[in-house]
């Protein structure tokens, strides 16, 4: 008995329908008592079938006249008292009634079992939200253009009725609730074996703690995805087993130390993330002379890490003293004061510096900073952080050479970890390559594909290799090259690269063409769109795996089935 | 004290006893037998009804059930009862199907009783 809308209801139908009963049994009961006078004049008493009979089409006003006889005076008296008495019984009833479907209590236990209603009828994985901000609309968005459901738990009401506007192409569950009651992440699905993932970019860092300590105990096999900005929250999430936390400023610095060094990684990387395989002029930083960087926060400690890291000389400016001192202990790179200052500026070295970054969390101070160092040294470079997304256009008007917008590296980092679990491991595995395994690897992906290679994820089973399947089941082999073959002439080889392969628990970075396949091997390609359809059609197709395989189409299909063993 | 408790309590005796009044007599002299009490009873058994519903315990199903059971039979009595009347004339059948249907009721109501007196005594309050 779980329905607790539907008590909710009975219960408080209870004193009306007592209203109700009672003045019908008192009215019946009067029509009964009240002697009558029939047509020849004799007395007589209303049956109580005569009275039950009078009293509910009185009582419902649908009017009807007086029966068996006409009445007397006493029984017109106590007719009219029973009119009003059961008439206002029946507003008080429908008063009631209408005041029940206006109940909050009962509004929200209604949308509560409609809630598990939905939750009980996916059948596709589905990922859970924590919180319906910025981040998690756009990583909605995009999931849902690719067909994953994701629930949304949200504290906030008028969000809920925000996202039910949205209108994604999947409908998105919506629970209003509080992520501290451990219940609400168990009505959203959390132990089912269909979710996938608990996701919480929250920007208060003790909830996303929280969200992520209990999902992992409702469900030790999800996947969890948190923003941690503070290095002991990271430390605690990692202790507690969570794979993915998220710090923002780890990302930003991690490519800000790409783009000095490495910028063959930092193509790639972007390039996964779903830009072109190329370097934008806002990516080419200075990669000499001195940086100064405004704001020592969490961003800016972060930042500090990559370019010591980098070996490049560095200065910091902060306003809060205490934060000074912090950094004084183990560094002396660090003037006090606001970075918009001009004094200041020039002090710190503007006019030689190669390139200033505007870290602090206010959009309105990074711009005015950038403008400051622009005046004093036009040719320096400039890299602002943008807190807000709704700031875009003063950002682009501001003529800035580099904007860091840390929520869509966010969102980026997370839709990669969720729809593209290879192409994540992927960026894991090349992250600490160096910059001339990077160099390399563009140019054989450009020699071989192009200027814009697409990316193709793709598992041999049955569902993505009927063909490559029953092959390998029959003890026979198949070497990976095989799929980069072409289907027009098998001698010529596609415009495709492998770029990873997952075996189990083992990575193979760039395997080699000549590695046999086994069933449940997960691989990602770069590669052309024919070249993609070309390996489509190799792992499902019998006949196409034929070719590939052995160099001779079928000329007749008969032979081909005798041939294949079907 | 729980004042519903003293409510629900209050009609589903009432429900029995008035039910107990009209059952009791020969059960083929139907003037034995007062319309009155059997009105009294049909209103009292609904109004018990009423207090039992929404209560979501496995026992507070089980008096729900018995106090339909018990609704049912003393409706029908009293529609066997005006049709007798008003149709088919009054026989002993019909007379005899009216008492006998008031005392299907009246063991509903006795169960009824035996229930809430058993939880009554569980809790330890």
């Amino acid at each position: 008995m779980d329905n607790t809308a539907l008590f909710l209801i009975i219960r408080r139908l209870r004193v009306p329908m007592f209203v109700l009963i009672t003045t019908f049994g008192i009215s019946i009961l009067g029509m009964v008592l009240i002697p009558g006078v029939d047509e020849q004049g004799r007395p007589y008493h209303l049956t109580f079938f005569d009275a039950f009979y009078f009293v509910t089409y009185t009582a419902s006003t649908i009017g009807f006249g007086e029966t068996p006889y006409s009445f007397t005076y006493p029984q017109r008296l106590w007719v009219s008292f029973s009119i009003y008495l059961s008439v206002i019984g029946w507003f008080y009833a429908i008063g009631a009634i209408v005041a029940l479907m206006q109940d909050k209590v009962l509004a929200s236990q209604i949308d509560l079992s409609k809630f598990k209603g939905k939750i009980h009828g996916i059948r596709e994985p589905f990922i859970i939200f924590v919180g319906y901000n910025l981040l998690a609309k756009s990583i909605i968005r995009k999931l849902s253009d690719e067909g994953i459901q994701s629930v949304v738990i949200e504290n906030d009401a008028m969000r809920i009725d925000e996202m039910v506007l949205a209108n994604y192409t999947l409908e998105i569950p919506a629970l209003h609730g509080d992520i501290n009651d451990p219940d609400v992440l168990r009505m959203a699905g959390v132990n089912k074996p269909l979710c996938q993932a608990v996701v919480s970019l929250s920007s208060d860092d003790a909830m996303n703690l929280h969200t992520a300590m209990a999902a992992k105990l409702l469900n030790p096999h999800v996947k969890v995805i948190v923003e941690a900005t503070y290095e002991e929250y990271a430390e605690n999430l990692n202790t507690i087993g969570i794979e993915i936390v998220e710090n923002p400023f780890k990302i930003v610095a991690k490519r800000l130390y790409m783009g000095l060094r490495a910028p063959s990684l930092l193509m790639l990387e972007q390039w996964i993330y779903g830009e072109p395989l190329q370097l934008h002029p806002r990516d080419m930083i200075p990669t000499e002379g001195k940086y100064i960087v405004c704001g020592y926060g969490r961003m800016g400690k972060a930042l500090r890490i990559a370019l010591k890291r980098a070996g490049i000389e560095y200065v910091f400016i902060e306003t809060n003293p205490k934060k000074v001192r912090q950094m004084r202990k183990d560094d002396v790179h660090i003037m006090v004061g606001e970075g918009q200052d001009k004094k200041l500026l020039l002090d710190a070295g503007v006019k030689e510096a190669s390139c200033i970054i505007a870290g602090m969390n206010d959009d309105f101070i990074n711009l005015s900073i950038v403008m400051a160092a622009k005046k004093l040294n036009p040719n320096i470079f400039t890299v602002a952080r943008q807190n807000n997304i709704h700031d875009d256009s003063v950002f682009k008007a501001a003529d800035i050479d580099r904007v860091t917008i840390v929520k869509n590296l966010l969102i980026n980092q997370t839709y990669i970890a969720i729809a593209r679990p290879l192409s994540e491991r992927f960026l894991q595995l090349i992250k600490n390559k160096g910059a001339e395994w990077g160099d390399g690897l563009i140019i054989t992906l450009k020699q071989i594909i192009g200027d814009n290679p697409d990316k193709l994820e793709t598992v041999v089973d049955e569902e993505h290799a009927y063909a490559l399947c029953r092959h390998l089941e029959k003890g026979e082999t198949a070497e990976l090259e095989i799929l980069l073959r072409s289907r027009k002439d098998h001698r010529y080889c596609n415009r495709a690269v492998a770029l990873y392969l997952r075996r189990g628990d083992e990575d193979f970075l760039l395997p080699d063409p000549g590695m046999p396949l086994q069933i449940g091997d997960q691989l990602l390609f770069a590669g052309d769109r024919e070249s993609f359809e070309d390996i489509a059609y190799s792992m499902e197709n019998l006949y196409e795996l034929q070719y590939v395989l052995e160099g001779k189409s079928c000329a007749t299909s008969v032979s081909c089935r005798l041939h294949t063993g079907r | 004290m729980n004042l519903s408790n003293v409510i629900s309590g209050f009609f589903i005796i009432l429900a029995l006893t008035t039910n107990f009044g009209f059952f009791y007599g020969d059960p083929t002299v139907i003037d034995e037998h007062s319309r009155y009490e059997l009105f009294a009873a049909i209103i009292f058994n609904l109004i018990a009804t009423v207090y039992k519903l929404g209560d979501k315990t496995q026992i507070g199903a089980v008096l729900l059930a018995t106090s339909l059971v018990a609704d049912i039979q003393l409706i029908s009595s009293a529609s066997v009862w005006a049709f007798g009347e008003y149709v088919v004339g009054m026989n002993t059948e019909v007379v005899v199907a009216i008492i006998s249907l008031s005392g299907g009721a009246m063991i509903a109501n006795i169960v009824s009783v035996i229930l809430f007196t058993a939880e009554t005594i569980k809790s330890k309050r």
